[in-house]
């Protein structure tokens, strides 16, 4: 039985020479890509990525040529991989050094030493044509069908090194990258470690690029580990998924491309964005259906607002279900989840369809009264239609914000009644037994101290310590009236009543 | 000042120490202008300072002076009796809110288990008794019911929960936090003191910066008036007079009445909304 798979595997090898190889060297190279890929995307370091693989031709061209002039060897491949880390590592040590210096940002640092730098070996590559025979072409879309037996060493060699080290310094990785500051404070070498990082995207890089081509390797390395990015909730589980997606997303590309023959490298990248867009679409917790059905399952806090407005407002205490459905806008599901919105946080109680509010739940729907009937006398002051007050109320009460609110009432000079001639509760927040407050705040019938008189007031009869009771508004609401124990009555206008402060009694 | 509490010997093993932090005679600069100017201090183990001053006032030179990450001029930082460069993992920094990753995926527990990372060389795995130290300082402050959250995933309470977690299961015995109180609401606010006074039960001492000079006086034990000099060391009643915050602010300040209503009437407060509506 295995002997015959292995022959069958023997014989297609032997038929399509090539495919073996190819699958290999992708599953190498993706797989750590996908790893490497994670570290770029949580540090946000994609674009250095790229400049890193763009940067490589220049060290592959050095490498390339000291090889032949020196020992006359073609095409060495461990020499043109040393050259490329070494043209990554110069070009991320020149844009640190030189940001460190310039006020020239980072990102454009970037982008003008990684130009330099792969200018720099085009220029080499055209100057020394007749020694380096390197493929351009190639070098762009890469040669997945043209990897040789020394690419495949290169890339098991590289697959080990960074897997190995991943492994072993993972600690120190996630901490760099997660709090850069307690790393440092625990005496790790943070800049060694981003080096060796460095060091680690450059080898990964050069394996990729005989999969994908220089322009595509950064899909590579971004695409899968973004991918598990929006579906991990821990590195440790992040990484290995990278991995998979980065191997899944090489296969399904590649053996596509084998059935309609185009080029593998696009495919394996335009199936890793598929890859990537079906997981943004459908990821359990971070895509944007499960984001779209959590929205659609919340309660509106605008209906719940609406939902208590309309059992405060109702004539009895007990509210039916019915009437409420009937009342506020909405479909009769989402009303009734409010409701239970509502029952959950104890703001009113449900006994046969019938909606009654508890003591926290009247008070929250008065503070929504008050911002309503505020709103109204606020749009009415501006001089919008009378017709229109309550549907703009209705839409701005939402804005019930405390200071929000507080502030209103004050421009307004604290009125008491709405444009339609009900009554603003007054401010329940701010006026309870035993508060400072301003004398502005009082209503009708209400007894209060006298506890301070700022300057505005000093003029006035009252005295600290006083007991006042508030009479009722003269002027159209802008003169508060204070029966002084004596019997006398003061008249103040709001800028005055606003610098008495009262502490209410009883 | 308790000082010599159950807590303060586990802090030293042996002789025990007065003071958690002392800064002497400290000058550090970046240039011909000082970051922080003959700054001497001593902060008795156990204490919640708060560290106050204008932008720029070499309010995080402080800390960073004390994590042992700048080489002062002149001047010496110890943390019970030993040079700072040489208490790495002793002193924990708890970053400011606006620069973590609350994206980042990490999960609660994994947090907490940062504080172990100095102890194990970085090859080696984290032994159980790491985790059970890790487990234990969640425990501490509450947090165990989430350890298999993403961080991104909790109320601000709750986020600095963790970060206080990983400090004390790093076994540091001072904690440094920058701003903890920036940006967050009320409620959170009040949360986050209640993690702070916690933790300064449990006989760690806390060395915040603050901006808000209206609370400084009821969150702190001591305050910390720095502007490159240190203008005052105390409690807060000490430190926050009039003449010495605006000598400090350079009169730049408009919430000295809040600070004390009663004892200056002086109407400062901003009249918003006094114009006739």
């Amino acid at each position: 039985m295995g002997g015959n798979v292995y022959e069958s595997l023997v014989q297609f090898h032997q038929q399509n020479p090539h495919l073996l190889k190819a699958l290999l060297a992708g599953t190498l190279v993706s797989t750590v890509c996908g790893v490497i890929g994670c570290f770029i995307v949580l540090r946000r370091s994609s674009f250095l990525a790229d400049a890193v693989a763009h940067s490589m031709l220049a060290g592959v061209v050095c490498g390339y040529l000291f090889m032949k002039r020196v020992f006359h060897t073609e095409a060495h491949a461990p020499a043109m991989l040393i050259g490329a880390v070494l043209a990554g590592f110069l070009t991320v040590a020149m844009v640190t050094t030189v940001s460190r210096f310039s006020r020239v940002k980072e990102d454009a640092l970037i982008g003008i030493m990684y130009t330099g730098v792969f200018a720099f070996g085009g220029l080499l590559l055209s100057l020394f044509s007749k020694d380096v025979h390197i493929d351009l072409y190639h070098f762009v879309v890469g040669q997945l069908l043209g990897v040789s037996n020394a690419d495949l060493w290169m890339m098991a060699f590289v697959a080990v090194v960074v897997l190995s080290f991943v492994i072993l310094a993972f600690r120190s990785l996630q901490l760099i990258t997660f709090d850069r500051v307690m790393a440092a404070s625990l005496g790790l070498n943070v800049l060694a470690l981003d080096y060796m990082l460095t060091t680690c995207t450059s080898l990964v890089v050069v394996s990729g690029v005989h999969v994908v081509g220089v322009i595509l390797v950064v899909g590579l390395l971004i695409t899968p580990a973004a991918t598990a990015y929006l579906l991990c909730d821990r590195l440790t589980r992040m990484l290995p998924m990278a991995a998979f997606l980065g191997w899944t997303s090489f296969v399904a590309g590649y053996l596509v491309s084998e059935q309609i023959n185009v080029a593998p490298g696009s495919a394996v990248v335009v199936a890793s964005v598929a890859q990537f867009l079906l997981v943004f679409l459908l990821a359990p917790r971070y895509g944007l259906a499960a984001d779209w059905l959590r929205r659609r399952r919340a309660v509106p806090q605008q209906l719940v607002e609406d939902v208590l407005g309309c059992v405060l407002r109702s004539p009895t205490t007990e509210v039916p279900v019915r009437d409420i459905v009937n009342y506020v806008e909405g479909r009769e599901e989402r009303i009734r989840k409010a409701i239970r919105w509502l029952q959950r946080q104890e703001l009113a109680t449900v006994r046969n369809d019938h909606v009654e509010l508890t003591e926290a739940g009247v008070t929250e729907g008065r503070r929504l009264l008050r911002a309503h009937r505020l709103w109204e006398t606020y749009l009415q002051h501006l001089g919008t239609p009378v017709d229109e007050l309550h549907e703009q109320a209705h839409r701005l009460e939402h804005v019930h914000d405390e200071e929000a609110v507080d502030y209103l009432d004050d421009k307004l000079g604290h009125p008491l009644q709405d444009p339609h001639g009900s009554e603003i509760p007054e401010d329940f927040v701010h006026l309870v037994p035993g508060q400072p407050v301003k004398a502005a705040l009082l209503r009708e019938g209400h007894r209060a101290e006298v506890v301070q008189l700022d300057p505005g007031a000093r003029g006035s009869s009252l005295q600290v310590a006083m007991v006042i009771e508030t009479g009722p508004r003269e002027a159209e609401g802008t003169i508060w009236t204070f029966r002084l124990p004596d019997d006398s009555v003061v008249r103040l206008d709001h800028t005055t009543a606003d610098a008495v402060q009262v502490r209410l009694l009883d | 000042m308790s000082i010599d509490t159950q807590d303060s010997s586990r802090n030293t093993g042996q002789a025990t120490r007065d003071l958690a932090i002392e800064v002497e005679s400290l000058t550090v600069s970046y240039g011909p202008v000082p970051a922080l100017l003959d700054v001497s201090l001593g902060i008795p183990a156990g204490e919640l300072a708060g560290v106050i001053g204008p932008n720029g006032s070499g309010k995080s030179t402080l800390i960073k002076a004390l994590l042992g990450f700048v080489r002062p001029d002149f001047g010496t930082v110890r943390l019970f009796g030993e040079a700072a460069e040489k208490s790495k993992g002793r002193v924990a920094y708890v970053p400011q809110r606006g620069s973590v990753d609350w994206d980042f995926p990490v999960t609660v527990r994994e947090v907490a288990l940062m504080g172990r990372y100095g102890k194990a060389p970085w090859w080696k795995g984290l032994s159980p008794e790491d985790h059970r130290i890790a487990d234990e300082a969640l425990e501490m402050v509450r947090m165990s019911r989430y350890c298999d959250r993403q961080i991104g995933q909790l109320s601000g309470g709750q986020q600095q929960r963790v970060f206080m977690a990983r400090a004390m299961a790093q076994g540091a015995d001072v904690l440094l936090l920058d701003e903890p109180f920036a940006g967050v609401d009320a409620a959170t606010e009040r949360a986050i003191l209640e993690v702070l006074e916690d933790t300064k039960a449990s006989g760690r001492t806390l060395v915040v910066v603050h901006h808000d000079l209206a609370t400084a006086g009821e969150y702190f034990d001591t305050l910390i008036l720095l502007k490159q000099r240190l203008f005052a060391y105390g409690p807060p009643e000490d430190v926050l007079h009039p003449e010495l915050l605006s000598e400090v602010y350079e009169g730049k300040l408009r919430v000295f009445a809040d600070l004390d209503p009663v004892a200056s009437p002086e109407d400062s407060r901003p009249s918003r909304g006094q114009e006739d509506g």
